[in-house]
């Protein structure tokens, strides 16, 4: 267990360094000029505003020489300074990252939820009305557009019926506690304040019914087809011919079999709502970081975009590394091997 | 629908389909709870709540202001010397000075503060504070610096008294310190947080951190606090020298999508939404809670043609100028805009001295596709010619440039002139734009003050060197005699003759005009929209 444990391990740190130096190749081969994304017009024509900011930032050094401060400086948990925001680009994240966190995390839970009973039930009782159900459920969550579907919500729920709060984390004339971990519902319910609780909560119900469509989808699909192939397998039959009843047949012998693929989907499901949420973001006027990603990139803010990419490419890794870990839990045979 | 929800719990919650209505129910109940009395309560009628986009905003620091959003809140919280009152961008108008004349030097500039203003503490606002304001904004070197580089140095003369002393009296200065990146802040204050106005301020200021979320200013409200891409809050000072400003509190709301600005202020969330497209606002029309204010801006669209070295046609002057007769600008701004825009004859727009509607008809471009033809065959090229016209993917005040480029490409296929559209990413058009690389783009200009200087030398020092534009002599006097002519109507006519100038060098054609529109909830009286860079005058805000 130990060996397996560490090799995933050294090899979870080579992929979070390729993934960098990909990402720092390539944010360098785009022909757009950062440094006229952050001047004005008069600034950006005089040439030696424009050296004094190359040196500043550092893009007058060569390229590997760059990427070895990059390097140097994440060692140190220093990612330097923003372009774009002129702060240290952790602390840009520090102030971001909780609002997509707290919004992914109820979505996955959510697309849990919802889609692993409705991905059992479709499989169990196929071809019932149920089953279709799941498949109208998943068919819709996967392909309508996270854009179009925020703004209908929106439009429906907030514009027409208003039964449910507009864009932002809280209404508009209410305030945020001081940040604790930045996680409202969970400042809110420290300091004991359930009326800024409540109003945290009914704002993060549309956008996370939306940012959770497209992964409530994959889950109720992945989830029937693992378990109609677990249903047909002999074990099952046996269990059945032993008498068991029904649902314990299927809670019992079929469906930890049929996680493991579930599983893996869940993780890299729940890691991309981390890093996926600009569309959603934009439309609930959400501060998160999908939006500071998206923005950083338009800018080319390299530090910004190195440090993004290092922290997601370090959730990816690490939620990869769990699953891979859970495998060995839930399906012993991965050790053997 | 509440009622209906819950009811399907008490019917579902054990039956066979737990989760289905379950989640429902929770979802019913959380939503049921969060709608309190909103716009009822007394605390929301005393807040006026801005519904904005301030992603663009880095500091609130007025010394570092350099974006689109956050003049607003540093005008609301800080005032300059002089100003623009709404609408006339011409006359500079008293602030915290009340009266300011040049010396007999001819490079001091006197002002008189007024009597009577404190800062938002009740420490008097003193001639002091203004030397340090102006002087920490030149050593901090950020980019509002550059706009006042010919200021040598302040002088304070008495309380109430203190020179500004330039190093080039030519260049314009009044109406570029009426900018919210030239108030006056309270020293000691600024001080205490770690402001230093000393040579090596750029190194040493460290009170930037305080100046986003809190302010120190004579303005008629106090910045409180500032949550990035969330929102911004300022509280009532009630010092304001101007009489007491009509709401306690003024939250800017940060939403970045104009549909959801539109639900907001439609369900009274929001009292102003400022970022709606025509389309959006045309729905409001009806609506009895909400009234459309509208100002022309001082931005504009244009289209800037190069003289490419990659393609002789445009090097030759009436090929470039048959482009300006064979567009239909009045199709553009009516069927691209609704109409919302004006159009000035060159790189002075609309409202600023010497430059009018009327002047355009006189000696602007127009649509006049016998004259493009004769100008095309004067130019050797009477089957047309082709060119690149690149533009970024993104949309100004609801005009898309792909929009826009398709209806240019339209017009002139009339005349034979074949525009190729080259849409890419906004920052590689400006990379390849500033880089004198572009043949034609479609792009945007915002100056940082009204001030008819600004623009021309633009044309003549920045601009041209994109479009490839070896200025004439005469064209650089034109303009240096026009920004050093403290007579509005004798500069207006040399403002005049520049514009001629540029019509027949004919390398920008300006397109669009916006006149800006805003949604208003009728519980809101006297906010007024200003061109001059800062949006909108709160002073005067106050609840109908």
């Amino acid at each position: 267990m130990l060996r397996y444990v560490v090799s995933r391990l050294g090899l979870s740190v080579v992929m979070v360094l390729l993934a960098t130096l990909v990402i720092f190749l390539i944010a360098n081969t785009v022909p757009g000029d950062p440094v006229l994304m952050q001047l004005g017009d008069l600034a950006a024509s005089n040439p030696a505003t424009v050296a004094e900011f190359r040196h500043h930032w550092g893009l007058d050094l060569p390229l590997w020489h760059r990427y070895w401060i990059f390097l140097d400086g994440m060692l140190h948990g220093d990612f330097g300074e923003s372009l774009v925001s002129r702060r240290p680009v952790l602390r840009d994240i520090a102030d971001y990252a909780p609002a997509t966190v707290e919004l992914a995390s109820i979505a996955f839970v959510l697309s849990l939820a919802v889609g692993l009973p409705l991905g059992i039930l479709a499989a169990v009782r196929r071809d019932s009305w149920i089953d279709h159900l799941a498949r109208a459920v998943s068919l819709i969550g996967v392909s309508a557009p996270t854009f179009w579907l925020a703004f209908v919500v929106l439009a429906i729920f907030y514009g027409w019926l208003d039964i449910a709060p507009g864009p932002g984390r809280l209404d508009p004339v209410s305030f945020p506690p001081t940040p604790i971990t930045g996680l409202l519902l969970i400042d809110t319910a420290w300091l004991g304040d359930w009326d800024t609780f409540r109003d945290a909560a009914a704002h993060l119900v549309l956008p996370s019914i939306v940012l959770a469509g497209s992964t409530l989808g994959l889950i109720t699909r992945t989830t029937r087809a693992a378990m109609l192939e677990a249903l047909s397998q002999d074990y099952v039959r046996v269990a059945r011919a032993k008498g068991l009843r029904g649902r314990a047949v299927v809670t019992g012998h079929a469906l930890p079999n049929a996680m493991l693929p579930v599983v893996t989907l869940g993780g890299l499901a729940y890691a991309n709502l981390l890093a996926g949420a600009v569309m959603t973001e934009t439309v609930f006027s959400w501060p998160g970081l999908g939006r500071y990603t998206f923005t950083s990139a338009v800018a080319v803010d390299f530090p910004a975009i190195m440090a993004i990419t290092t922290i997601v490419a370090i959730v990816f890794v690490a939620v990869n590394f769990l699953v891979d870990l859970s495998y060995a839990l839930l399906d012993p045979r991965v050790l053997k091997r | 629908m509440t009622d209906k929800a819950k009811s399907d719990v008490s019917r579902g919650g054990l039956g066979r389909r737990p989760f289905i209505a379950g989640g429902g129910g929770l979802l019913a109940a959380v939503l049921a709870g969060a709608r309190p009395a909103r716009a009822q309560n007394a605390a929301r009628k005393a807040t006026l709540v801005i519904g904005l986009d301030i992603s663009d905003s880095i500091s609130l620091d007025p010394a570092r202001v350099a974006q689109y959003s956050n003049p607003l809140p540093c005008h609301a919280a800080y005032d300059s010397l002089v100003t623009f009152s709404p609408g006339d961008y011409v006359n500079i108008k008293p602030a915290l000075a009340t009266e300011w004349a040049m010396q007999a030097d001819g490079k001091t500039l006197r002002f008189k503060l007024r009597q009577g203003v404190k800062f938002s503490t009740g420490t008097p606002m003193t001639a002091e504070d203004v030397r340090f304001s102006f002087e920490r904004v030149i050593n901090l070197k950020d980019q509002p610096q550059q706009y006042i580089a010919h200021v040598d140095s302040m002088k304070v003369v008495d309380d109430h008294t203190v020179d500004m002393l330039l190093k080039d009296p030519t260049q314009p200065i009044l109406s570029i310190i009426a900018a919210p990146e030239f108030i006056v802040m309270e020293k000691a204050v600024a001080v205490q947080h770690g402001a230093t106005d000393a040579a090596d301020a750029k190194e040493k200021d460290k009170a930037t951190d305080w100046l986003n979320a809190n302010s120190c200013g004579t303005g008629p409200y106090r910045l409180t606090g500032w949550q990035r891409n969330q929102s911004i809050q300022m509280v009532r000072n009630d010092q304001y020298w101007g009489g007491k400003p009509g709401y306690e509190r003024v939250l800017i709301r940060h939403m970045s999508e104009s549909a959801a600005q539109l639900l907001a202020i439609k369900r009274g969330d929001i009292d102003v939404a400022f970022n709606l497209i025509p389309e959006q606002v045309a729905t409001l029309k009806d609506d009895p809670d909400i009234r459309v204010e509208g100002a022309t801006s001082l931005d504009f669209i244009y289209m800037a043609v190069a003289e490419s070295a990659d393609n002789p046609a445009l090097r030759n002057k009436k090929a470039r100028q048959a482009i300006g007769y064979a567009i239909d600008f009045d199709g553009i701004i009516k069927n691209l805009i609704g109409g919302h825009a004006v159009r000035p004859v060159s790189f002075i727009p609309v409202g600023m001295n010497g430059s009018t509607s009327e002047l355009t008809k006189e000696i602007g471009f127009r649509e006049d596709l016998p004259r493009a033809k004769k100008l095309l065959a004067e130019a050797g090229l009477p089957d047309g010619f082709s060119f690149q016209l690149a533009y970024g993917n993104a949309a100004i005040a609801g005009v898309s440039y792909q929009n826009l480029a398709q209806k240019i490409q339209a017009d002139l296929a009339r005349v034979g002139i074949k525009a190729e559209l080259a849409p890419m990413d906004q920052l590689n058009m400006r990379t390849m734009y500033l880089g004198g690389k572009a043949q034609a783009v479609l792009t945007f200009w915002n100056p940082p003050a009204p001030e008819n200087q600004l623009w021309a030398a633009a044309t003549i020092d920045r601009v041209s060197k994109r479009v490839h534009w070896d200025v004439p002599a005469a064209v650089r006097k034109l303009v240096n005699d026009a920004s050093a002519e403290r007579d509005n109507a004798k500069s207006a006519v040399l403002w005049k003759q520049y514009q001629e100038a540029m019509v027949d060098a004919a390398h920008h054609f300006v397109l669009i005009q916006p006149i800006y529109q805003i949604a208003v909830r009728k519980s809101v009286a006297g906010l007024q929209l200003t061109a001059a860079g800062w949006m909108t005058e709160l002073a005067g805000a106050k609840p109908a």
